[in-house]
């Protein structure tokens, strides 16, 4: 609905607004191209333009908002601009720059809490669509990746409604808890009665001690073994959706998503002694090696220890990834962030795994990993109460694409 | 109880802040326009002369100082260029200014820089395209100087720009407005008096079918950060600031009654809280033929009664127990209409998105009709997620584009 010839697809305030000049006297036709200037120095940007989107191959970065929206638009239309309106503004934010003068006839155009120029700071914004996107508000029922459904409960989970799923998830990752916290209020100012956040969750990824990978509430290193994500084949594998897929056209370059918030009873671990922390994870706490190994990269031979005498056959990293040829395939590409929101009613910490992953097939991949973990010895220590199921969309390939075009085509 | 003071039409805005204050705020209004000049003096009086060379600053945008003064009025503006661009406007007069960057035609104003004090020099961001442009400086105490007139070609895009409003252009609507006010104030009393003298003769059930005509229309009226000053307080006061809640003496008006109505207070307790709102409401009306308005406030009230709405109606805060935030909304939404109607004729030649804000609107009706059954208003907690997301985001999408009347309307003096 806008004019394809506007540069970088703006010229709009926002969802819905109207890009048509009304005449009049004195009347002036806005057009609030966001053609940035230099962002701020010293500050880097991940490319936004591609085949898939940023935010999922990017290592992950300090900070991040994970957001699920509820999409309120009217229709289909309203959908495409709401989808064109986030994709411009993720456009403008992650490449950093000069916000628009507003003159005299509207409030600043943006917040200012980044100061006059915006940094890049690193920050992606990462789309996703859920289950419920595709039922019959917007017609695209037939259009719905094969396995999308809307999460299940798992038999550890004890999930709470208002923490999940929605129709459309929307993951901010920066360097600065500011560049994450400035982005997502952007994003919902400039589709402001589009869509309504339907639960957010902030996370951080903890300082390497010493080093390698960081650590999670209860101490360990957690994501140590995941897929190599420089290498482009094993991407292809196991990250995106390709043609030979079975999914819809419109989903090649896409990636199933699934966040789950997971609560950590970090009371309770600290009561659990160091040998069971460790057969529980199946690695040692301090140097995040497996039982068997010196290193946190060594990988662990289960095949010399196949009744678990070291590396307990319930542990998590043995249920996880049980490094056989027929699970290479079911690897997921895990990008969590650890989680801190105050206090729980009984005076516990409420702290915890904004876990997420990227993986090629739910089904395949995801499911199978969770129901093989089902049981864990760890389950009596977490509780995942929230989260859901997305199809984080094929990327924007240029300044003239959107995100979601090729569903909604 | 203290009354709503009359006050004389108020100056000019000067540098007070502008937000929240009431309609007939009396002494609170005086514009605080001597700003320590010493304190905004940074350089001084000195008179460096501005930099004549355009520079690129570490924002990677293009600046040129510009001179703001009675005899050199956007003097340095030497080398004209299309684009984003910020000019660093410097007072070199011994008094406070106003700067504005207009369209040298229309008059149409695109950056403006309030209050620059002597010596000050302040940012001007600014988008240029093709067309001809004039700086004017406008002395606190002086008539306003035009800059030269200077011609960009080329360039792709113009930042957007208005007509700015003046205080002669808003008094009409003051005054139709205030009119409009007047002519809801005799049902204000009628419906109060209906709703006294149900506790009067200790029908609650009557009561409970009164209280809610005569709130809503008083909510018409466009009841915003208290716009009726102290009024407001006794006629539509929580419990916001009162030590002892509920039970506090402070608390009256109507949210009070409210309070008794739906918590099984008996007829007796609640007589004089009705009988104090009955008074306070007549109070009201028979003050408001000597209030004036200020024309400033129009576009702020257009903006800011829905800005209440959904800080106090949509999170259910001024819910004491009849449920009927939403009835209190829609009537909100009626009374911003109203006002916008009076805004509109300013506002056509102005805000580009005015169309939008109308489809907002409408929008916004429809989705708070369709909670009303029978005059029976659905309670926020009876609305489910997908009902009570469409009434957030809908007054969302009108909220953010009100703001823009507020802006649009503010009153400035370019002449």
């Amino acid at each position: 609905m806008n004019g394809p010839n506007i540069p970088n697809g703006v010229g709009r305030r926002g969802f819905l607004a109207s890009a048509a000049a009304v005449a009049g006297t004195g009347l002036v036709a806005a057009d609030r191209s966001t053609a940035a200037a230099a962002p701020a120095p010293g500050t880097t940007g991940v490319p936004f333009h591609g085949r898939h989107q940023a935010g999922i191959l990017t290592p992950a970065q300090r900070a991040t908002a994970f957001v699920s929206f509820d999409v309120t638009a009217d229709g289909r239309r309203e959908l495409a601009d709401l989808l064109r309106t986030i994709t411009d503004r993720a456009r403008f934010l992650t490449a950093g720059g000069t916000p628009d003068p507003a003159g005299i006839t509207a409030p600043p155009t943006d917040s200012g809490t980044l100061g006059p120029q915006l940094p890049a700071d690193g920050l992606t914004v990462t789309v996703g669509a859920g289950a419920s996107l595709f039922d019959h508000r917007y017609g695209l029922g037939d259009r719905r990746p094969r396995s999308l459904t809307a999460m299940p409960s798992f038999p550890d989970d004890d999930l709470d409604p208002d923490w999940c799923h929605g129709d459309l998830s929307v993951q901010f990752c920066a360097a600065g808890t500011d560049t994450v916290l400035h982005a997502l209020r952007d994003v919902a100012r400039h589709t402001r009665g589009g869509m309504q956040v339907r639960w957010r969750m902030d996370g951080f990824v903890s300082t390497p001690r010493p080093t390698g990978t960081p650590r999670n509430h209860l101490g360990f290193k957690d994501g140590t073994a995941n897929p190599d994500t420089t290498d482009a084949r094993e991407m292809d594998r196991l990250v995106w959706v390709g043609k030979a897929n079975g999914e819809p056209a419109w989903a090649t370059g896409g990636s199933y998503q699934v966040v789950r918030a997971i609560r950590m009873l970090v009371e309770f671990w600290d009561r659990v002694s160091l040998p069971e922390q460790e057969r529980i994870f199946g690695r040692a706490r301090d140097t995040g090696a497996p039982l068997d190994g010196r290193h946190e990269t060594d990988t662990p031979k289960y095949a010399q220890d196949p009744l678990g005498d070291v590396i307990p056959l319930d542990s998590h990293i043995r249920k996880a990834n049980p490094r056989t040829a027929a699970t290479a395939d079911q690897r997921i590409l895990r990008r969590a962030y650890n989680y801190d929101r105050g206090m729980d009613s009984n005076g516990n910490l409420d702290m915890g795994l904004l876990f997420c992953c990227y993986q090629q097939d739910l089904a395949r991949q995801f499911e199978t990993v969770q129901k093989r973990l089902a049981g864990e010895s760890l389950v009596d220590y977490v509780k995942p109460f929230g989260g859901g199921y997305f199809f984080a969309l094929p990327g924007a390939r240029d300044s003239a694409d959107w995100l979601g075009r090729s569903l909604l085509a | 109880m203290p009354e709503p003071r009359p006050v004389p039409v108020s100056a000019p805005p000067g540098a007070a802040v502008r937000r929240r204050r009431v309609l007939l705020a009396g002494g609170a209004i005086v514009a605080v326009l001597a700003v320590a000049a010493g304190v905004l003096a940074v350089g001084g009086w000195t008179r460096s002369r501005p930099r004549q060379a355009a520079a690129s600053a570490s924002d990677g945008l293009r600046h040129t100082s510009v001179e703001v003064s009675p005899g050199g009025c956007g003097r340095g503006w030497t080398r004209p260029e299309p684009g984003k661009q910020v000019f660093d406007v410097r007072n070199t007069s011994g008094g406070a200014a106003e700067v504005f960057l207009t369209d040298a035609k229309t008059g149409a104003v695109y950056a403006e820089v309030e209050g620059l004090g002597p010596g000050a020099v302040r940012r001007m961001p600014v988008t240029l395209g093709s067309g001809s442009y004039a700086f004017k400086c406008v002395p606190d105490d002086a008539d306003a100087v035009t800059g030269p007139t200077v011609r960009i070609t080329g360039g792709t895009s113009t930042g957007p720009a208005a007509v700015p409003v003046t205080q002669q252009d808003l008094i009409p609507a003051a005054l139709a407005y205030q009119k409009w006010i007047q002519a809801r104030m005799a049902d204000l009393v009628k419906r109060t008096d209906v709703l006294r003298a149900a506790v009067d003769r200790g029908d609650l059930a009557a009561a409970r079918a009164a209280w809610l005509p005569a709130h809503l229309v008083y909510e018409r009226m466009g009841a915003a950060y208290g716009t009726f000053g102290d009024a407001d307080a006794a006629i539509n006061g929580t419990t916001a600031g009162l030590s002892g809640g509920v039970r506090d003496a402070g608390f009256t008006g109507f949210h009070r009654i409210e309070y008794g109505l739906w918590h099984g207070e008996s007829a007796h307790g609640l007589r004089g809280p009705a009988d104090r709102l009955d008074k306070a409401v007549r109070a009201l009306r028979d003050s408001w033929p000597q209030q004036r308005m200020n024309p400033a406030d129009l576009g702020l009230r257009a903006h800011e009664i829905l800005e209440n709405t959904v800080q106090f109606e949509l999170t259910g805060r001024t819910d004491y127990g009849s449920g009927t935030n939403l009835a209190t909304a829609r009537a909100n939404l009626d009374g911003t209409e109203a006002l916008l109607g009076y805004l509109r004729p300013l506002l056509k030649t102005r805000d580009t998105g005015l169309p939008e804000l109308d489809s907002w609107l409408d929008r916004t009706r429809r989705t708070l009709d369709a909670c009303e059954h029978g005059g029976r208003w659905t309670p926020l907690s009876a609305l489910d997620r997908t009902q009570r997301e469409k009434v957030n985001a809908d007054l969302g999408g009108v909220v953010e584009r009100l703001a823009d009347v507020a802006v649009l309307t503010d009153i400035r003096r370019t002449a």
